[in-house]
């Protein structure tokens, strides 16, 4: 009994730590739920209190009520949708070529595709801009998911060369050896392998869309503007509309959540994909 | 069924050595050929450029009647079997085995058959909707198989592909492939490192060395008329002992022993009395050196030698020994050298042989079965 206490301390200190770092994930985001969850009157009240006094659906009911954000919701659903596909469309078959096909060029590919990641977005507005007016794209969601895409591909790219260098190289030559050409290869063999690295470039290209602001400000101004923009106009010159704010954050916050929770299963077989020989 | 003719085959990758130089031979239709040599010899190369996985560098490839250096794998109807067996983990034995068939548009009811009618054969019908993970070893060699025979195809081409299993279940497959081939009557090359399993499975053995054809034979001829010093050293096991050694008219002079040749050998080997006042290299199979106490002595010369180790294997025992002659390399890069420089001849003894380390042995040498090799060209002396 008496070695037991250790481990339990252990156990403890590690739990605590654990709890910790959540906490320091969660607090910002149990503050925005908390504070949209609050009556007009206690959204800005000084000084400020973590939890409600009462629970009110009332700024929800303004966003709702918001003229133009359904449509800019619907907006960036189908801008992160397209994104989405296009870059899975474009990257996946690309990493697979330079995760199977190793050359030097292969590799340039992919530090280039790294490199790309490191240019700050800010950077790459004004030239985006001038390209997109010059393709009359602009305020349109073509445009935006061009752009978009842009940015998706090379995360994608990464993320997915790494899960198929995980396959071995047989595994195609069997099924060309079985009347595969080298895409049937692909197709029938390799892709059905991946589920968990094409739901973890899904996501994080989902992701990247849906919470993208900066391309969709500068790119958009009427028509396809995105719910990340409409969300920004609360805070106006006419003032900050602190609390419908928070609501259409809370809102906008929920597909994402909702979508991980469920490719929960191959989000973590993808994290942990290679750790353990298989 | 096909024949499959390589012709001055060349593969070189960049400007580097060549992978397989001016490789020329055919394989008969029906015929089960074993390439064999040691580790980058050029034998999977040579493999993969038949099934159409690595591209031909120059020379010419015949499957049948047909030209196929530009035929994409597919189109070869040849089937693979892989060291790693490479069968697709997402899919059920059946589905493994029923891949190539639905690749090529066979109807669902003849598949069906096809694939029961496999599975009857390598004894998967019980596994049949099992995953590959939850097969032993030796099931999913079997499912590689039978992925193979149940296209009929032209020609079988087999990677290694024992070499994953433990030894019991090796010597067991090893059989049943043969089996299966002799069966099937299916054109096969079958590449291993593992000499044993090319003289037991091959109707024919081709030996590869750096990328160049060493030999082509029957594993017997392979084994009593080896072409050259590496192939000689290569095929038998443990090794052939290989010295440097002179002839005296008929006396071979090795190190401070003299044997003095038959007359047999000197008619198998015309070209034998050339090397009278020269140089040559002598080859002794292990098995052709027996203690001179123990074994029926007619026709053995008598040499002696100091024993440096005894090794009991039960049926047999292995005597080192330390012969005084300079020792010959056979350049096997995959060979394992005992007792570093000091190299030592190895004779395969009747297990009544009361010799101990520390001994001066009296050998009975089987002089008829010695070898001879030219030492510049190390061809062999006939």
């Amino acid at each position: 009994m008496a070695d037991r206490a250790p481990h339990d301390f252990g156990k403890t200190v590690i739990n605590a730590a654990a709890l910790l770092l959540v906490l320091s994930y969660a607090l910002p985001y149990v503050y925005l739920v908390s504070t949209s969850l609050k009556p007009a009157a206690d959204v800005q009240q000084i000084p400020p209190s973590f939890f409600p006094d009462g629970v009110s659906l009332e700024n929800f009911a303004t966003v709702i009520g918001t003229a133009g954000l359904p449509n800019a919701f619907l907006n960036s659903a189908i801008v992160a949708i397209l994104t989405t596909l296009l870059s899975l469309l474009i990257a996946v078959p690309a990493a697979y070529v330079s995760a199977l096909y190793r050359r030097r060029i292969t590799v340039l590919f992919l530090l280039f595709a790294l490199v790309t990641r490191m240019v700050p977005a800010v950077s790459l507005g004004v030239p985006l801009f001038q390209i997109m007016k010059t393709l009359g794209l602009l305020d349109t969601t073509i445009g935006l998911v061009l752009a978009h895409t842009s940015t998706a591909v090379p995360l994608a790219l990464l993320l997915m060369s790494a899960f198929f260098e995980g396959v071995p190289k047989e595994l195609e030559e069997a099924a060309r050896m079985d009347g595969c050409t080298r895409f049937g290869a692909f197709l029938h063999i390799i892709l059905p392998l991946m589920p968990s690295g094409l739901a973890i470039s899904a996501l994080f290209s989902f992701i990247a869309s849906w919470n993208e602001f900066l391309f969709a400000l500068l790119l958009t101004s009427q028509n396809s503007k995105t719910a990340p923009i409409v969300i920004a106009e609360f805070n106006s010159v006419y003032g900050l509309a602190w609390g419908p704010m928070t609501a259409a954050a809370v809102l906008y916050s929920l597909p994402v959540i909702l979508v991980t929770l469920l490719l929960q299963k191959q989000i973590v077989g993808g994290l942990t994909f290679g750790a353990v020989k298989g | 069924m096909a024949s499959i003719q390589l012709d001055r085959i060349n593969k070189v990758y960049g400007d580097r050595y060549p992978a397989i130089h001016d490789l020329s031979f055919e394989i008969e239709d029906g015929e089960f050929m074993v390439f064999v040599g040691p580790s980058g010899c050029g034998k999977s190369t040579a493999l993969r450029m038949v099934a159409g996985l690595e591209t031909i560098s120059s020379g010419e490839l015949k499957i049948g009647d047909k030209v196929v250096n530009n035929v994409d794998p597919k189109d070869r109807d040849i089937a693979m079997v892989f060291q790693s067996y490479a069968l697709y983990p997402h899919k059920t034995v059946r589905e493994n085995i029923a891949f190539p068939l639905r690749m090529a548009g066979v109807p669902k009811d003849e598949i069906n058959e096809r694939v029961n009618e496999a599975a009857r054969i390598l004894e998967l019908t019980r596994h049949l909707d099992r995953k590959p993970a939850k097969l032993s070893g030796g099931q999913r060699q079997r499912v590689a198989m039978g992925r193979a025979i149940v296209r009929r195809p032209q020609a079988f081409l087999m990677d290694e592909p024992l070499s994953n299993l433990d030894a019991k279940l090796r010597v067991q497959m090893r059989a049943e492939i043969v089996k299966l081939q002799r069966s099937l009557g299916v054109t096969t090359i079958y590449v291993t490192h593992d000499q044993v399993e090319a003289m037991t499975m091959g109707d024919r053995v081709t030996v590869l060395k750096a990328g160049r054809l060493q030999q082509i034979d029957t594993p017997q001829n392979l084994y009593t008329r080896p072409a050259n010093v590496f192939v000689a050293a290569f095929i038998g096991s443990p090794s052939m002992n290989l010295y440097e050694a002179s002839l005296d008219g008929v006396d071979l002079r090795l190190g401070s022993q003299v044997i003095t040749l038959p007359d047999a050998i000197f008619a198998s080997r015309p070209s034998l009395r050339a090397y009278s006042g020269r140089k040559l290299i002598v080859g002794i199979r292990p098995e052709d050196i027996d203690d001179a106490d123990v074994t029926d002595k007619r026709g053995y010369a008598e040499i002696a030698a100091p024993v440096t180790l005894v090794e009991a294997l039960g049926a047999e025992t292995m005597v080192h020994l330390a012969v005084d002659a300079p020792w010959v390399d056979a350049e096997d890069p995959d060979a394992v050298v005992e007792g570093g420089a000091q190299r030592t001849a190895v004779g395969r003894f009747s297990p009544r042989t009361q010799l101990r380390a520390g001994d001066r042995a009296r050998l009975a040498v089987s002089a008829e079965n010695l070898h001879f090799f030219d030492p510049n060209t190390r061809n062999s002396i006939w």
